[in-house]
């Protein structure tokens, strides 16, 4: 992420910096001195509305491929059979190789290929404290302080806690989240895309402060709705909403490979955290916000 | 020599990652895979092999996976991987290299987009990027990867994503002028006005 000040030669600036700003790749506080530049260039406005569109079409272009519906059948089949694929072996098969030594020494090969260049990525361990503080301070260097919160709550619980294999009831997480939020689950669970369950609903702390988590998982993906009552001034208005069109101004940041949206309910500040790209994420807190903001501000009265 | 008395690690057959929960995780996203890989490739030139082999590279080494780190990028990453050894193989392919001014280029305006063009000919402007800035262009504008991401993706530098990123959306847009002109497509957009 890059920070600049712009000022002489503020058009070649803004240009240089279109591209990363179009990938959501810059501080939002650069990304404020671009906007400002843009509303007042309409030559820099121009240019920015072509390659957004540019983006825009391609991306569309790409995803009207269709896909070979067989092909999910196959790749399960592959799976299932632990065959390797048609173009990587037939030629040796075809040259009169005996079949079984081929075979295994190409998957001793390609198991040790898989070893060596595709380690996932290295998490700290379960008890490495430490690692995963430094972890979560590296992630979010980039984030403003107040969606920091949400951030780091979420890597600290969802990511680095192990769950167990079944998730809890619903009535037990209920009772974990106690009479005042309890009712914050079913509201929750109604607004959040189909495919997600919810594996956790508690209370819990991070740095100090306390807030009430509800994790979803959807094919190994985990979705957060983290909720925290807010310090004294800390707001995240001075940052330009991402999306206001449930009425509630959502404000979303990336942080490696994390989305952090997050909105204001009262005397709470609520967030939605996850590794969904980055207008799923937006779009699922600006689904959640209004429900969410009226729920915790009855509990707020 | 005898094996008695020898224990094998039980943990060899606890951690084995089973087919439903590696199903779960990995083919929701065999659909940008695929598509990434045919315009990598070229229709019909064997992405429905890479993809196979994708996910059978990725089933042996599940088991290393961790449930909530990113799968995804995971997959695109082993992507990469086959293609590279796959289209020096098997293709005669373009390789560019980076230049250092190119940050500096994207400082200038680039050509209108033609304001009529149709996905066939967006794919086809796309296909004449050299492959080193196409994959880019695919990972962060149609996948949506953090720099960060495509650059682990790709094994380069985060500037390298960066650079070919520009280049390759100027490239893409160059392209589509120049297929618009071949075709006799008068009208451009520019600046979100029809010339």
């Amino acid at each position: 992420m890059n920070r600049v000040q712009f000022g002489e030669g503020a058009c070649e600036k803004t240009r240089k910096y279109l591209d990363s700003y179009i990938s959501n790749e810059l501080l939002i506080e650069t990304n404020h001195e671009v906007l400002r530049h843009v509303e007042r260039c309409s030559a820099c406005a121009g240019e920015l509305e072509t390659r957004t569109q540019l983006r825009t079409r391609l991306k569309a272009a790409v995803n009207a491929q269709s896909v070979p519906p067989e092909l999910q059948a196959r790749i399960r089949e592959k799976i299932r059979a632990g065959h390797s694929s048609s173009w990587s072996t037939a030629g040796w098969f075809a040259a009169g190789w005996p079949r079984w030594p081929v075979a295994m020494a190409a998957s001793l090969v390609i198991c040790a290929g898989v070893w060596l260049n595709y380690p996932p990525e290295k998490m700290p361990a379960i008890t490495d404290r430490p690692g995963q503080s430094a972890y979560i301070q590296r992630v979010s260097a980039t984030l403003a302080a107040v969606l920091k919160v949400g951030l780091g709550d979420h890597i600290h619980c969802s990511i680095f806690r192990k769950y167990p294999k079944d998730p809890p009831s619903v009535e037990k997480m209920e009772a974990d989240l106690g009479v005042s939020y309890k009712g914050l689950l079913p509201v929750v669970r109604a607004a959040v895309p189909d495919g997600y369950r919810v594996i956790m609903a508690h209370h819990c702390s991070y740095a100090g402060r306390s807030f009430i988590h509800l994790t979803f998982e959807k094919n190994g993906e985990l979705l957060s709705l983290v909720v925290g009552r807010r310090k004294e001034g800390e707001s995240p208005a001075g940052l330009a909403p991402a999306l206001e069109t449930s009425g509630v101004p959502v404000y979303q940041s990336a942080a490696d490979r994390y989305q952090v949206a997050g909105f204001e309910a009262g005397d709470f500040l609520a967030y939605v955290v996850s590794d969904l790209k980055r207008k799923a994420n937006l779009q699922i807190a600006s689904t959640l916000a209004p429900a969410v903001r009226e729920f915790l501000l009855k509990v707020q009265a | 020599m005898s094996h008695r008395g020898k224990r094998l690690n039980p943990m060899l057959f606890s951690k084995k990652p089973r087919t439903d929960e590696f199903e779960a995780a990995a083919l929701p996203h065999m659909n940008d895979i695929y598509r990434t890989a045919v315009r990598l490739l070229g229709a019909g030139s064997g992405a429905d092999d890479v993809v196979q082999d994708v996910y059978l590279q990725a089933w042996k080494s599940f088991s290393q996976f961790e449930l909530g780190t990113n799968c995804r990028a995971w997959l695109f990453k082993i992507l990469f991987h086959t293609l590279h050894h796959y289209r020096r193989k098997w293709l005669n392919v373009r390789m560019v290299k980076d230049g250092e001014d190119i940050l500096e280029q994207t400082a200038a305006s680039g050509p209108p987009l033609p304001e009529q063009i149709t996905d066939e000919e967006m794919l086809a402007a796309l296909t004449e990027v050299p492959q080193d800035f196409r994959a880019v262009v695919l990972l962060i504008d149609v996948e949506e990867f953090s720099y960060k991401d495509a650059a682990g993706i790709l094994n380069v530098p985060i500037g390298t994503v960066m650079s070919r990123l520009s280049r390759g959306r100027r490239l893409l847009r160059e392209q589509l002028v120049d297929l618009a002109q071949s075709y006799g497509i008068g009208r451009i957009h520019q600046g979100g006005k029809s010339a």
